[in-house]
């Protein structure tokens, strides 16, 4: 039995073991993780409306997602007459690729991350632009102007908060002097980047939540203007990949700024993976609260926002933080 | 100040036949006849002098049908009648609809309804009606539509190597509020034209009227406008009450009043509720509906229903109130005063609500003669006008409140007028609870048959959306020869394709959100 193993470790290398069994369970965290967010939001929800949300199915309405996966999975899969049909039907796969690399180079605890590569934030902001492709292409290919207003929206918002995103983080990668996922939160055993690099912080948070197209930047999607935005014309499964996309981008955002700015998973007495969780949740449910208190902004004060704001902010702030540490 | 308006327009107007009218009797001060067609030059004369248009539509006398054009004032209320004959076997008249944009619309529905042809007239298409009506259906006598006046208003095709596209806001669009259509040509995210496509909801109430006794018809007021149920209700009761000069007790009009600003307070929540979701902020929608329930309780108690009430009866009440209505209704003022400071720090110093809504759509203060519009509003715009004041009815003359008016007329100042406006309905009831004596609650001898005097008489409430109005002409026959219905949102609905020019597809929706208008009361 041993004998066997030795064999196909021998013949294929522990990397690539290590690899494909990372990948599994990163599978099962995003589903995971969707199902959670799905029960999270809908619970919360319902709380700030002075509702109580789900009850009904399993214990605190815990089954409820389950039950939607199984609603999705069951139903059947409309493809409207007019789509150009391998754009309509490659956006809702591509818009999940993006999001499990991700998730490979986030550090959950000391010793478990997929692979840490020493360019692992670069990883993960080249492959989130990504997903802003996928929405593009179910823009277009839905043929339907709702869907290419919200496709439209949806580059534009991502093209201008992809700035201040990248130039926020830059500031803490100066301080840590690596891109390297680990080394940054090794090189916060003292103080969290929250507190030294804070304007970084918000701008990289703000940003973070324009990213996800979550309220009060739902653009994309606005539904009192355009219906459903990019995905109006997909129902079932394909409108559950969206779904499921959008839930696992607002996971990654805040992992990362856990990772940037929270110490990631330091912390006193409990194992690290459940600070990591912790935290993150702590984040989710900030943007989870946004949603249900905010309106919408508009699409010119969104432009503004981060062309008159957040960018110059982001970059005073990455020069103040590289003439700091040169002295 | 009336009676120097009204007699320089008998000094001025020429070619016309003045006829006796008082405002006692009919709701309107004059009567003006144009004699040879001259509507226009009438309205031009009453729209330089700061009259706005108040209604138009038809009545069919069988050998001619006759155009009567209500005009009224927001300063110094003064309703002047024109009526202008029209032949009924060659029904043409002169159009009005440069001098007053809102007659667009009116007069598209008299075309449908009745087949008189405007000269002048921009584009004379169907607004309610489909294409395979064969009569006219409010003339009196069948008459056949020919084919070619059945135009439908349907033809958007973009000009070829036009930017432009189309968009159809509606009928099925989350934020158009029921059943109403826009076509919108937009250029990106900008809007070049909007034009709304009405009828989806389209009831023919007024025929109705005209087949069914005054009694018969009560239940249908609820229907015209869902959310204010009983202000409709009130309007077609006191019309015909007026109209039989049939005295009303005291308690019933106290109870009218109490209940008819709980039913407006109910609406505006309804608003409040609808507003922040058109602009993405969807929890105030819960809040309100919270406060809301607790009105629709107490309603429930003493009317049966929840929404379409039917509740006030000629002559009075269907039922009398009792003390667990004036103690839920007093819990409940409290309980709201509370409620109003908390919606102040949730959402009116949000600074993205704040940002959204001040300075977008941007009604002129000089622009709203053309539209005639009424309710919140017009009075966004600084213009105090609110028929509760203007021409008391119920025990309005009896209780102390104020006009909440705005000062620029965007979307903010409607916001801030409809809430200033709900706490001044808590006013009002607390006034009148306090004042509300005992005796009966109906009036004796109000024959089952109602045959009221040969005359034609204008009844105007305020409803929560602005001037809902009734007139009805009685042949002394026991059902009305002519009901029509002047409601607010229509007038309100026709100023949105000027405040959505230019702008942002997002400001648009924000717009129309704060209009607050009721598809069914649009359509009737």
């Amino acid at each position: 039995m041993m004998e066997a193993v030795n064999n196909i470790v021998d013949l294929v290398g522990w990397e690539a073991i290590k690899l494909v069994i990372g990948l599994v369970g990163v599978l099962v965290v995003v589903v995971v993780n969707a199902l959670v967010l799905t029960w999270a939001e809908r619970k919360v929800s319902g709380h700030i409306q002075r509702r109580i949300g789900p009850k009904e199915v399993g214990p605190f309405g815990l089954l409820q997602p389950i039950a939607d996966t199984l609603k999705l999975i069951s139903k059947e899969l409309l493809t409207p007459k007019n789509v150009e049909r391998p754009l309509y039907f490659l956006a809702p796969v591509i818009v999940f690729i993006p999001v499990m690399v991700s998730f490979v180079v986030i550090p959950f605890d000391a010793y478990l991350q997929v692979k840490d590569i020493n360019v692992g934030i670069l990883v993960v902001l080249a492959f989130s632009s990504l997903s802003v492709l996928s929405i593009l292409l179910a823009g277009w290919g839905s043929n339907n102007k709702y869907s290419l207003i919200g496709s439209v929206r949806s580059v534009a918002q991502n093209i201008a908060y992809e700035i201040p995103l990248l130039l926020a983080l830059l500031s803490v990668v100066l301080m840590a002097n690596s891109l390297s996922l680990r080394d940054i939160v090794e090189s916060q055993k003292g103080l969290w980047y929250i507190f030294s690099q804070p304007i970084a912080f918000l701008v990289f948070f703000i940003a973070g939540v324009a990213e996800t197209n979550r309220t009060p930047f739902d653009l994309p999607e606005a539904e009192s203007e355009l219906v459903a935005g990019f995905h109006t014309e997909y129902s079932g499964m394909r409108f559950a990949l969206f779904f499921l996309a959008e839930y696992t981008n607002m996971f990654i955002i805040c992992a990362i700024t856990t990772t940037f700015f929270l110490g990631g998973y330091q912390g006193p007495i409990l194992p690290g993976f459940v600070w990591f969780f912790g935290k993150t949740y702590l984040l989710v449910f900030v943007i989870l609260w946004f949603r249900w208190t905010f309106p919408r902004v508009r699409f010119d004060q969104l432009l503004n926002f981060s062309w008159k704001l957040l960018i110059p902010v982001s970059l005073l702030n990455l020069i103040i933080t590289g003439g700091i540490l040169k002295l | 100040m009336v009676g120097k308006i009204l007699q320089e327009i008998k000094a001025s107007l020429v070619n016309v036949d003045f006829h006796e009218a008082s405002y006692e009797r009919n709701g309107y001060h004059l009567s003006v006849e144009a004699r040879t067609g001259n509507s226009p030059e009438i309205a031009k004369f009453l729209k330089d002098r700061a009259f706005y248009i108040e209604d138009l539509f038809c009545v069919d006398y069988i050998d001619y049908v006759e155009l009567v054009y209500f005009f009224n004032r927001y300063k110094e209320l003064c309703r002047i009648k024109v009526t202008l004959k029209v032949d009924a076997a060659k029904p043409v008249a002169p159009t009005i609809s440069d001098i007053y944009t809102m007659a667009r619309w009116y007069e598209r529905e008299i075309h449908e309804f009745f087949g008189v042809y405007f000269d002048g007239h921009p584009n004379l298409t169907y607004l309610f009606l489909h294409d395979e009506i064969d009569h006219y259906p409010l003339r009196k006598k069948a008459v056949p539509v020919p084919d070619e006046a059945k135009k439908l208003l349907n033809s958007y095709k973009p000009q070829e190597e036009e930017d432009a596209f189309f968009v159809n806001l509606g009928p099925q669009h989350p934020s158009t509020h029921g059943v109403l259509r826009v076509v919108v040509k937009m250029d990106g995210e900008y809007i070049i034209s909007a034009e709304p496509v009405l009828g989806y909801l389209h009831r023919m109430h007024e025929k109705m009227a005209e087949n069914r006794g005054y009694v018969q018809f009560l239940p249908n007021p609820a229907r015209i406008d869902y959310p204010g149920a009983l202000l409709l209700n009130l309007a077609h009761v006191a019309t015909v009450e007026k109209l039989c000069g049939i005295e009303v007790p005291e308690r019933a009009q106290y109870v009218r009043t109490i209940t008819c600003e709980l039913n407006r307070i109910a609406s505006h929540l309804l608003w409040f509720g609808a507003f922040p979701a058109d602009l993405g902020a969807l929890t105030p929608f819960m809040y309100a509906f919270d406060d809301r329930e607790q009105i629709l309780d107490i309603l429930e108690d003493i009317t049966g229903s929840r929404l379409t009430y039917c509740y006030f009866r000629f002559g009075g009440l269907y039922n009398d109130v009792g003390d667990t209505f004036i103690d839920k209704t007093k819990a409940f003022i409290k309980r709201m005063r509370e409620r109003f400071s908390m919606y102040d720090k949730l959402i009116t110093g949000n600074v993205i609500f704040v940002n959204r809504a001040k300075g977008t759509g941007i009604l002129e203060q000089a622009e709203v003669t053309k539209y005639g519009c009424t309710g919140p509003l017009v009075r966004s715009t600084g213009i105090s006008f609110d028929i509760r004041k203007a021409e008391p009815y119920a025990v309005y003359d009896q209780v102390d409140f104020d006009i909440p008016v705005g000062t620029v007329g965007d979307n903010m100042d409607r916001y801030h007028v409809r809430m200033a406006e709900m706490e001044m309905s808590l006013r009002i009831i607390e006034q009148a609870i306090a004042k509300l004596p005992s005796g009966p609650f109906k009036a004796e001898k109000v024959p089952k048959k109602l045959k009221p005097p040969k005359g034609d008489i204008y009844y105007a409430v305020e409803s929560s959306r602005g001037e809902a109005g009734v007139y009805i002409v009685s042949d002394e026959s026991d059902t009305p020869y002519r009901m029509r219905w002047r409601v607010p949102s229509f007038s309100n609905l026709m100023t949105f394709p000027a405040l959505a020019e230019g702008n942002l597809i997002a400001d648009a929706i924000a717009t129309l959100g704060s209009y607050d208008i009721v598809v069914p009361e649009i359509d009737r």
